[in-house]
């Protein structure tokens, strides 16, 4: 599964990572899925202001996730 | 009722942004805007050679399209215009544009607090300090998340 990140996020895994992912799956195994396999990110991932987007729309983390879905992680987001 | 939204990746320059308002102003009594400077120094007060704010393709203009007509929604404003920069902004530089007119002087004060509070927690942005003491992420403190929740 691709997996895409922004902020924070994209400086401490890199913009994009492919990852053997069991499907389907919920967005928050993904979560955890990524942090187990980068522990130096799970503090940030597991932070709640970090959203999930699936073909531009933002979804929950009990959001269903296929094989085929390319997800994108978005640090926690400022502007101003 | 005009809403104009632009995310400007190159420059932003105030007064033309507040010239075009108060043109298309014309009947309206009031005018109230906002514009953000990027400070000298971080919030360590380290000095501070650039922001850096990072942007997504789709929900940033999204998300800035959507706080502006939230905001021509909830106040009797009859312009908008919010202008918010990406990419490198050297300190001392306009970050962002937000104002509002409107028949009477509240609701353009209202707007144009309301925008930037909301511009200030959910403009889809990531922002990052870039100067002697290396680089770091900005996210919202909490006196921004309390002051976004005054419109709740």
């Amino acid at each position: 599964m691709k997996v895409t990140f922004y902020g924070k996020l994209a400086a401490m895994l890199g913009t994009e990572l492919e990852l053997a992912v069991e499907t389907p799956c919920t967005v928050a195994s993904l979560r955890t899925r990524i942090a187990e396999a980068h522990p130096e990110a799970a503090k940030s991932l597991e932070d709640r202001r970090v959203r999930a987007c699936v073909g531009s729309t933002l979804v929950a983390d009990d959001h269903p996730l296929t094989a085929s879905d390319e997800v994108e992680f978005l640090a926690p987001v400022s502007g101003g | 009722m005009t809403i104009y939204v632009r995310l400007e990746e190159n420059r932003l320059d105030p007064r033309e942004e507040l010239g075009a308002l108060i043109d298309q102003a014309a009947g309206d009594g009031a005018i109230v805007s906002f514009v953000g400077i990027v400070r000298p120094t971080s919030g360590d007060s380290d000095q501070l050679e650039k922001l850096v704010l990072e942007h997504h393709p789709t929900l940033t203009g999204q998300s800035l399209e959507e706080i502006a007509v939230a905001a021509a929604q909830r106040f009797d404003v009859s312009h908008v215009r919010v202008v918010h920069r990406c990419g490198e902004v050297q300190a001392g530089e306009p970050i962002v544009f937000a104002g509002a007119a409107s028949p009477h002087r509240r609701a353009a004060f209202e707007a144009a607090d309301y925008l930037m509070d909301r511009l200030k927690t959910e403009a889809v942005l990531w922002k990052r300090e870039e100067g002697a003491a290396g680089t770091k992420w900005i996210e919202p403190t909490e006196t921004d998340y309390r002051e976004r929740g005054r419109w709740e």
